[in-house]
């Protein structure tokens, strides 16, 4: 059975629920930018918009804009990724808790705060009675939740998903993690994140649906080959791991067009997909996208999100490219396309997108 | 289809570190449901299933230093994982097994967020429990904790049927050959914060919880972990190893009614066993024990109650709750329960639910109410269900 991605819609720091960026991409200016809205009057009535946090209103806004792109309004399936979840009221109560010395709590803030809240929240939009599963394994929230809808697929127990992984980022947890030095400090330019010696990225959030369905069709973005998932591989099993993935799709190292790695900018994040170009990719082009979307732990939905774009283009921008000079390499429209992430060199995952 | 078996079961709950305490506690019929000890919550009042153990006595158990950052529920998953590997064979692992991590939880490391968390926003200094604020974290310690022993890992968090879920991935995984083994259950601890949001929603009995029963007033929370060892049957003979159980089945359905509160016809329990009954190729009859997800909530077992009846009508299969035990176990539910399953499996005993007196006027049928020893089961179903109407069942059937 094929799977094929039929559509996805974003919301980010780049224009929402559209491939502007492809073209003429915001440029991040500062450490923790901030996505841009749609007008989500569209998909709430004000009393609705009031009661619902901001990482619900997206995941809906991007899960409807997606299925009415693709008219397929009613998945076997909802799978999302979430690295922490509904953060803004899992602080809430947090706060509250421990201010009022656990007292007097109101319960919404509690309600609202379990990670399977998004997916739950969309099933309950679409009345879909369908598979429903939420991930939250860090930087493979999103890889974790693809992997769930290819297995189904393949098992020929579901034949759509919508699948997604969302993300924000609050003052306090970005205060947070920029104690464990997940931000640059001295943030002066994306052009600053290549080659970068020091450590610490960007922070973008994220809301990213994407529509698949095992029923060819011209509207159809690219073709979802495989995903594979591993956890703290030496250099001998990622090539392993490579070889089999390229083996069992029937492709060779040359046919594979590009590899969009999750380069960030963060020195200790970086040298992993340096290791990975000395030993397994050498002369094949690599592409970058979080100079563009930001780090989060949804951040790797953004990877097969460029790349599925690149496809159903058949071109890739200059922009894209890690290394400028391999932009005069691709000569033809690309047709395989890898899509590697990591997350500290301990969970690692592989996708392989084709036209 | 190939047959997925379960090969290696590990435990720790209100009732015992290990699969010997707990089955012996359930034979007897002695809750683990007691006062607070360990858990530094004003609330004293409320029962809860504590694991008997300090974190302290966990380290010691599990060689974990002292100063390390670990969170309880890791240390708690740590000590099943432990178990389940032991009993799999699986602890001096052959190399060129690969073996998979599908972990549940939905506490995560906020146990030590809530009591750290004006550190880790007004000191300097970084605190190592902001790492493990995240559900993900939790799971790459208890992996962390097994040097060398997974392939690959991941985390489910679909709120109290999280555990349930990841048995399903692991069975999918394994179908696609994507694994030799996988090791899947969850694992969570007490927190203040869920403490206070169960108790904001009203739905914490002060008396040891009754399911199933008419005056039912709320349910206990519960701490635990339990991991369970699947593999394909032909794994399991070239290993050399005998299946204690078949995996035969599993719905994973959305009630899709409301965030918090179940729909009152039970739709998304309703769907998830049927769902399961159908894989396995079963009927309802042939299934001989239910254990149900029974928070005792009213809305919980009413709905759920109405969903048996509407998959089993007049032929219902015996029932019980075994949260009247070990407590609601939230992340980790689905998998303390599916272990709590296979050992009556595998011991032909029906455990009890405890504390009921009164049927309840909307249902047919009263659960279990004292320990059964000595029926012979073949199939049971275990139910976990959780907020936002993420229904799962699974059933597990004796090896024929």
């Amino acid at each position: 059975m094929s799977i094929f991605i039929q559509g996805i819609s974003q919301i980010s720091i780049q224009q929402p629920l559209s491939e502007e960026w492809f073209d003429a991409p915001v440029i991040p200016h500062t450490i923790m930018s901030p996505s841009i809205d749609p007008d989500f009057g569209k998909y709430f009535s004000p009393m609705e918009s009031r009661r619902m946090g901001v990482l619900i209103k997206r995941a809906i806004a991007t899960s409807m804009d997606v299925m009415q792109k693709t008219g397929l309004n009613m998945p076997d399936a909802i799978i999302a990724g979430t690295g922490i979840g509904c953060i803004e009221p899992t602080e809430k109560f947090l706060t509250e808790m421990i201010e009022n010395d656990e007292e007097c709590l109101p319960p919404a803030a509690f309600s609202q705060s379990t990670h399977n809240t998004i997916a739950a929240q969309m099933a309950l939009k679409l009345n879909c009675h369908g598979y429903n599963c939420t991930y939250a394994h860090r930087g493979t929230s999103f890889d974790s939740a693809l992997f769930d809808a290819f297995l189904q697929f393949k098992l020929k127990k579901i034949e759509s998903a919508l699948v997604g992984s969302y993300d924000t980022m609050t003052e306090n947890y970005f205060l947070m993690l920029s104690k464990l030095d997940y931000w640059k400090s001295d943030f002066c330019g994306i052009q600053q994140l290549r080659h970068s010696k020091s450590s610490g990225s960007i922070s973008g959030s994220c809301s990213l649906s994407m529509m698949l369905s095992s029923l060819p069709s011209p509207q159809a973005w690219c073709e979802l080959k495989d995903v594979e998932m591993f956890y703290r591989p030496t250099i001998l099993q990622i090539k392993h791991n490579l070889n089999s993935i390229l083996l069992r799709n029937e492709l060779m190292l040359s046919d594979v067009d590009a590899v969009v790695m999750g380069w960030s900018g963060d020195r200790d994040n970086d040298d992993v997909y340096y290791e990975l170009k000395e030993h397994c990719f050498k002369d094949v082009p690599l592409l970058w996208y979080k100079q563009l979307f930001g780090e989060s732990f949804s951040a790797s939905a953004f990877g097969t999100y460029v790349a599925s774009v690149c496809l159903r283009e058949g071109r890739i921008p200059k922009h894209l490219f890690f290394f400028p000079e391999d932009f005069e390499k691709v000569k033809n429209k690309p047709r395989n396309i890898l899509v590697y992430n990591h997350f500290h060199d301990r969970d690692h995952s592989l996708i392989l997108l084709s036209k | 289809m190939t047959d997925i078996v379960v090969t290696g079961l590990g435990i720790t709950s209100a009732l015992g570190v290990g699969a010997d305490d707990n089955c012996t506690r359930l034979l007897d019929g002695r809750s683990g449901i007691g006062p607070m000890h360990i858990l530094r919550s004003k609330h004293t009042h409320l029962p809860v299933g504590e694991v008997d153990c300090t974190n302290a006595e966990l380290r010691e158990m599990l060689f974990v230093e002292p100063d390390a950052a670990i969170t309880r529920a890791s240390l708690i998953g740590a000590a099943a994982m432990r178990e389940a590997l032991f009993s799999a064979g699986l602890l001096y692992k052959d190399r060129s097994l690969r073996v998979a991590l599908v972990s549940g939880t939905t506490v995560g490391g906020m146990e030590c967020s809530e009591q750290f968390y004006h550190d880790f926003l007004f000191t300097k200094e970084k605190n190592d429990y902001i790492e493990l604020h995240d559900c993900g974290s939790s799971t790459d310690m208890i992996a962390l904790a097994f040097p060398g022993q997974f392939d690959m890992v991941t985390t489910i968090s679909t709120a109290c049927s999280s555990a349930a879920n990841a048995l399903i991935l692991g069975y999918n995984m394994l179908q696609m050959n994507r694994a030799d083994v996988v090791v899947v259950g969850g694992s969570d601890c007490l927190s203040k914060f869920h403490l206070n949001g169960f108790k904001s929603l009203m739905i914490l009995d002060d008396q040891p919880c009754r399911p199933f029963d008419k005056n039912r007033n709320g349910l206990n929370l519960g701490e635990g972990a339990a991991y369970l060892v699947l593999e394909r049957e032909e794994t399991a003979r070239n290993r050399g190893i005998s299946p204690l159980c078949v995996f035969s089945g599993y719905g994973n359905r959305c009630d899709a009614f409301h965030q918090t509160a179940t729909s009152p016809d039970g739709e998304g329990a309703y769907l998830a066993m049927t769902e399961a009954l159908r894989m396995a190729g079963l009927q309802p009859s042939d299934i001989d024990y239910v254990n149900a997800h029974g928070t005792g909530t009213i809305n919980n077992d009413e709905s759920e109650g109405k969903a048996l009846m509407r998959v089993f009508g007049d032929k219902m299969p015996m029932v019980s709750s075994t949260k009247s035990y070990t407590g609601h176990t939230t992340g980790a539910s689905g998998a303390v329960e599916a272990v709590i399953s296979i050992l009556a499996l595998l011991h032909d005993f029906v455990p009890a639910n405890l504390n009921f007196s009164e049927k309840m006027d909307s249902l047919t049928f009263k659960p279990v109410s004292k320990v059964k020893i000595g029926v012979e089961l073949r199939h049971v179903l275990s139910n976990s269900f959780g907020f936002g109407g993420n229904d799962s069942s699974c059933i597990f059937s004796k090896i024929s």
